[in-house]
């Protein structure tokens, strides 16, 4: 697949069409053709190239949807500007081999977006999420060696040297624990994790300069937080530990299944949990499910996710390469690497933002002046203003509703993809860096309930949660 | 006769551990031949009729601890994984065997495995980069990539392995994760170059 077609197949600005929109799209598209004639190495590199290369066109595509919009607005001078650091940036991003873990996470991130990506491009990154390149077992030997001074079939009473499962940052083999108990132990490919850092200051070089200005401050932060995010991704004992905390908060009851960590079968790069076995949501719609057993997936994951939120926690990376469906009605959720956990400061602020979209509009102002960094006579604070009523809205739509809602309904996930492109069109994009993963959160549980076209009783799911 | 040769050979020996345990504790720089030659308990001038030079030696210690690791490379190969799998546990069990001397391996390998010196009949390094060479050929030939080879071919490979062996010396990542990485990537490399001269012939480019 070549970059320019990904980005002729992006829609539109739906702003009024403009000579320099299109001259924008005319010039991204050139420096996207002239990166994507570099020799790429032929079909043997495969396992290098099939995930970083993919996950990185889509990445680049997802990144061009938004610049092309900051083009659009620029002045011819920070316009050349702009695209000397975006051309050096995809540059970058082009060579990043070993970023392929950020790259994958931003390309899951596209894929979990049905609205702004094309259907083919989204079930393309289902796949991906399901697929990741595989490491050979001496490799793996040796990562397990690493981890815990032993060979594996030593760790384990057995361990099956074909993966069955990819994680994006490494790849999951079924084993025996010495006990007989059946597990899945995650591997990551070695160094992945070291080099976060160093990638991310060569980004950050790069790509902040784009979009200088007033949210710069801000925009630091919410960088910063994606790569501490990052970062914690890579460390599987913090994975553990958010895993362990997500499943002292259901009871067999909920049909929601965390499976449990085996700790002492775990390290930094390995984590060993039961194993489950279930449908990803691609072969769960294949058979064809009724709307009842969608509703009653579509409610437990939302119970999930309410149920976490309310304990603090939001699964930053809810894409459905995270959700396995079983014969019986249960759900699992089988990855918890990118799950953030709320501090004092934002709890307070959840809290405020609860209260103002359950109780008090009037909270709109304090609620922006807090989340968004603004003081109270910043000339922009109604804008700011009326984009929080706005978001607010949006997503207080399915829980005013009376009755279940259809979160199939396109309409829904489509308004609220328009409010998030224009926040960016306007660059109303100053916010507490919490909110970077708080939006990839609630879109891609959205998206989540969208593909799976489920009717959920959110006020009554709430109302259950609440009173827990 | 067969006492004096049986002595000689416990003397190499201990030359030899003399040496490791000094490359350990002292690092390459530190150790000399005199320093080695009074902790094997002989003289400076007996231990040059063993090894002409430190660098000699060193060679000698990486060939036995490669050949120990060659071994277990065959004893464990199964034929059952891919050309790349099988050259990564070929090259990893020899560096694996090597983790004592690794510090040291980064300065010796300058000399050792100075390309000037390859064909010199004292070369220390010759007879190591030969051995290595014949073990790949066999592995590629297992693989279904028979010989004659470009010479190109194995060039390459003895490039990249000079790399990923030069970063493995100096790789102060945890479990030398780097390198792993490293080496994973270079193979691939290595891998894909031979499907490409599969694909075009050997008679040049297309």
């Amino acid at each position: 697949m070549d970059v320019s077609e990904l980005i002729a197949a992006l829609p539109e600005d739906d702003s009024s069409s403009t000579v320099s929109a299109a001259w924008a799209q005319e010039r991204l598209r050139g420096i996207l053709a002239d990166i994507a004639q570099r020799p790429v190495p032929a079909g043997s590199l495969h396992r290098l190239w099939t995930l970083s290369e993919l996950s990185t066109q889509i990445a680049l595509a997802y990144l061009a949807l938004w610049v092309r919009r900051w083009f659009t607005d620029a002045e011819a001078g920070k316009r050349r500007l702009m695209e000397t650091n975006l051309r050096m940036a995809l540059k970058t991003f082009h060579r990043l081999g070993y970023l392929r873990g950020a790259m994958t996470k931003l390309g899951q991130a596209a894929g979990n977006l049905p609205g702004i990506l094309p259907n083919q491009v989204a079930e393309t990154l289902d796949r991906l999420h399901c697929e990741a390149p595989p490491m050979h077992y001496p490799l793996i030997r040796e990562v397990v060696r690493n981890e815990f001074g032993k060979e594996a079939d030593e760790v384990f009473l057995s361990f099956e040297k074909e993966a069955f499962a990819a994680a994006s940052l490494g790849q999951v083999h079924r084993a025996r624990l010495k006990s007989g108990e059946p597990v899945a132990v995650k591997i990551q490919y070695p160094g992945i994790a070291r080099t976060i850092d160093a990638d991310f200051r060569n980004l950050s070089a790069l790509v902040l300069p784009l979009r200088l200005g007033k949210a710069w401050e801000s925009q630091k932060a919410q960088f910063e937080e994606i790569r501490r995010m990052l970062n914690q991704e890579v460390d599987y004992l913090q994975e553990a530990e958010s895993q362990r905390l997500a499943g002292e908060l259901f009871r067999p009851e909920d049909g929601i299944v965390v499976p449990r960590v085996h700790r002492e079968y775990s390290g930094k790069r390995v984590l060993t949990t039961d194993y489950v076995e279930g449908l990803h949501l691609a072969d769960y719609l294949a058979t064809n499910p009724t709307q009842a057993s969608r509703n009653a997936f579509g409610t437990k994951i939302y119970v999930a996710w309410i149920r976490m939120y309310f304990a603090f926690m939001t699964h930053g990376d809810p894409h459905p390469g995270n959700y396995l469906f079983h014969s019986d009605g249960r759900l699992s959720l089988i990855d918890f690497g990118c799950v953030q956990h709320y501090g004092p400061e934002e709890r307070e602020l959840v809290r405020l933002a609860e209260k103002m979209a359950f109780e008090d509009r009037a909270l709109t102002r304090e609620v922006v002046q807090r989340a968004c960094g603004l003081v109270a006579n910043d000339p922009e604070i109604e804008d700011y203003v009326h984009m929080m009523e706005e978001s607010c809205d949006w997503m207080m739509e399915p829980v005013r509703q009376p009755g279940a809602f259809d979160f199939g309904d396109g309409a829904h996930f489509q308004r609220g993809v328009e409010w998030f492109s224009r926040v960016l069109r306007k660059g109303q994009v100053r916010a507490h860096p919490m909110y970077v993963y708080w939006n990839r959160s609630v879109f891609g549980f959205k998206a989540l309930l969208f593909r799976l076209r489920a009717q959920v009783d959110v006020h009554a799911v709430l109302r259950q949660e609440r009173r827990r | 006769m067969r006492i004096t040769a049986e002595a000689k050979s416990a003397t190499r020996q201990r030359v030899l551990q003399a040496a490791m345990n000094l490359f350990v504790s002292d690092g390459w720089q530190h150790t000399t031949t005199r320093g080695i030659a009074v902790a094997a308990g002989i003289a400076t001038g007996t231990l040059f009729n063993y090894f002409p030079t430190k660098e000699a030696i060193a060679a000698a210690l990486m060939a036995e601890a490669l050949e120990r690791a060659y071994e277990e490379f065959h004893s464990n190969c199964s034929g059952e994984n891919s050309l790349e799998a099988d050259l990564f546990s070929l090259i990893w069990s020899g560096l694996r065997s090597l983790r004592q001397l690794r510090k040291c391996l980064g300065p010796a390998s300058d000399t050792i495995f100075s390309p000037l010196a390859r064909h010199s009949p004292d070369s220390p390094g010759d007879a190591l980069r030969v051995n290595h060479l014949e073990l790949v050929e066999t592995v590629l030939t297992s693989h279904g990539f028979p010989a004659p080879r470009p010479a190109v071919t194995m060039q390459l490979y003895w490039t990249l392995y000079l790399g990923v062996f030069a970063y493995w010396a100096a790789d102060d990542s945890p479990g030398q994760e780097d390198t792993l990485a490293l080496l994973d990537q270079s193979l691939l490399l290595f891998v894909a170059s031979l499907s490409l001269d599969q694909g075009r012939g050997t008679n040049g480019r297309q």
